[in-house]
């Protein structure tokens, strides 16, 4: 099977069957114990996801297009109709229809409610935390800017521990270079592995770490490198997946072997692009630093999550007001630091 | 003159596409000859030329280059006696051209000492002297992508030079460069065929260069070996056989 028929299977299957199971539990209107029951709900699903499949797979025979078709078939297939408006093509509305169950969906899950936004005694509360966030107490300043230098080194040393990592891994975790089964292998492995671990967000690295090592800025800087390393990995190695292979070519006629190689065909290319992700990774993990704070992983967030906890507003604002400062300013540098290398 | 250097038999490269670049080449190369390799582009000089020194892996045939197999030879031995030149010159453009001609030496130095940059004094005064030999020693600071590109093609030729290479292997050198230019660097590589002696071999599209610095020539024709000879017999007839009816020779001055 061609993998656009699969992609456009598992697409338009997905689609119908969130519309079957919509039409469904409105008929059927299940019971809470009923919806937990996993085998039972799943296997309706994946029933409902076969039936989509097959419609899919008619209605594409019979040369009506699908949602999954359209986005999914090869350029030359594109090629041979003409542009209709969507309103005027099936997988139009088919695309219509689904985004519009998913948004009903949505509400419903959501509990999405006007009248919670707009009533009088939540309004109250929300002026309060305002009024207290707009007149910040400037006493716990000091300790304020304090815990943000705490954040600021914890991201700095984040970002400087998973350099080296980055780097050696980035080229093992890069195609051009691993060529040949066994390297193959190896890049499957260490892909597999990075794409793993980043799909663990910082913040849960931040509660592992934080059992681990103890609440903290430790805690919190251990999590960040983490993230850090598998981030940086990726986004470096796909540099080393664009560098021209002219010189690599120019260096090996030389007899020169794989390490020579990279070092002297490879690296000169890659550098600059790597110091400029280093310092938006830098720039990032400073953000990331105040929201691992909230789960204990130190510096500023901690703090943050203190005086929320204590509905101190006023307090709260000041914090605010440090942290929108800081990022502000690593934006704006890490801008115009990347901007030169260029 | 007469010892062979290079003897190519039945060479064949299969691409894993599918493409079959060489079908049986053979061919011998004596020692000081400048062999110029013509032929359309797609006819496989490129691909012949890698096959030489194994940036490509030959598919079946036999390379015996100075009387043994290229195949049992280690490539980093093999390579470190072939020099090699390219139509994009193939400098590292962020370092300097004394720093791309010692990569030169590359195959000479151990991983350790060339991670850290560490090349003799002799490599470096090679380096400088054949700078000198292509007439840009008082660019040697500069950094490589600051030259023209006859002069980035200058310190490509000092790069294989300083590999004291047996044979040098030139991938269409002049093809990227303006008419007047060409023939500086086509005098280099006399230059270094006549004054050091070393094997030249030369993938190139003008015929006038190649009656003027050759001094043999084979031809390619999709991937089969289709002229071998003295270039000054190029006729018509030839020309059209490797190059199609509708060719018209395009000169250079």
């Amino acid at each position: 099977m061609k993998l656009y028929v699969f992609r456009r299977s598992l697409l338009d299957g997905l689609s119908i069957a969130i519309l079957i199971s919509v039409a469904l539990s409105l008929i059927l209107n299940p019971t809470e114990e009923q919806w937990l029951n996993l085998p039972l709900v799943s296997m309706i699903f994946m029933g409902a996801m076969l039936v989509g499949a097959l419609v899919s797979q008619i209605l594409n025979s019979i040369g009506v297009k699908t949602m999954g078709q359209n986005l999914f078939e090869p350029d030359f297939e594109k090629a041979k109709q003409e542009a209709k408006s969507w309103y005027q093509t099936f997988w139009g509305w088919h695309l219509f229809v689904t985004v519009f169950a998913l948004f009903i969906v949505g509400l419903f899950k959501t509990k999405f409610s006007f009248y919670e936004l707009t009533n009088e005694d939540g309004f109250e509360g929300a002026k309060r935390l305002f009024a207290g966030i707009f007149n910040p107490n400037w006493d716990v300043l000091p300790r304020a800017v304090l815990n943000i230098i705490e954040t600021i080194f914890m991201a700095f040393l984040a970002t400087f521990l998973a350099i080296p990592f980055a780097f050696f891994l980035s080229f093992l975790a890069a195609k051009n270079i691993m060529k040949g089964p066994v390297p193959f292998l190896i890049y499957t492995l260490i892909r597999t592995f990075l794409n793993v671990t980043r799909s663990v967000e910082a913040l849960l690295w931040a509660i592992i770490f934080s059992v681990w090592v103890g609440i903290g800025p430790f805690a919190g800087m251990l999590a960040l490198m983490i993230h850090s390393i598998a981030s940086l990995t990726k986004q470096y190695s796909e540099i080393v997946e664009t560098v021209s292979e002219g010189p690599i070519e120019g260096v090996q006629a030389c007899g020169a072997n794989k390490l020579q190689t990279i070092w002297y065909a490879i690296v000169p290319q890659v550098v600059l692009p790597y110091i400029s992700f280093t310092i938006y990774r830098w720039d990032i993990n400073v953000r990331m630093a105040t929201i691992i704070g909230l789960v204990g992983g130190g510096g500023i967030g901690t703090m943050l999550i203190k005086y929320q906890g204590q509905a101190m507003w006023a307090e709260v604002g000041t914090i605010i007001v440090v942290i929108a400062a800081v990022v502000w300013m690593m934006d704006q540098a890490s801008a115009y630091i990347r901007e030169a290398l260029k | 003159m007469s010892e062979h250097i290079l003897k190519v038999k039945n060479l064949v490269k299969t691409y894993p596409n599918g493409v079959q670049a060489l079908k049986g080449i053979s061919f011998d190369v004596k020692k000081g000859e400048f062999l110029v390799v013509i032929g359309l582009s797609g006819s496989g000089k490129s691909t012949l030329l890698r096959c030489l020194n194994r940036l490509h892996e030959p598919s079946r045939g036999d390379i015996q280059f100075m009387g043994s197999s290229t195949k049992t030879e280690s490539i980093r031995n093999l390579r470190t006696k072939m020099g090699m030149i390219f139509q994009h010159f193939n400098l590292i453009a962020r370092h300097t051209v004394l720093s791309n001609v010692l990569m030169g030496r590359l195959g000479y130095t151990s991983t350790f000492k060339s991670l850290f940059g560490f090349f003799s004094q002799s490599d470096k005064d090679q380096a400088m002297k054949y700078l000198k030999l292509v007439g840009i020693q008082e660019k040697a600071y500069i950094r490589a992508d600051q030259l023209s590109g006859g002069q980035q093609q200058r310190v490509a030729i000092a790069r294989a030079l300083v590999q004291n290479p047996q044979i040098l292997l030139a991938d269409e050198p002049v093809a990227s460069l303006d008419p007047a230019t060409c023939h500086i660097v086509m005098d280099y590589l006399k230059k270094v065929n006549e004054e050091l002696g070393i094997t030249i071999i030369c993938n190139l599209h003008f015929l006038s260069l190649v009656r003027q610095y050759a001094t043999r020539v084979i031809a390619l024709k999709n991937g089969e070996l289709v002229y071998e000879g003295d270039p000054k017999n190029i006729d018509e007839a030839w020309f059209e056989k490797i190059y199609g009816e509708s060719a018209k020779e395009v000169h250079i001055n």
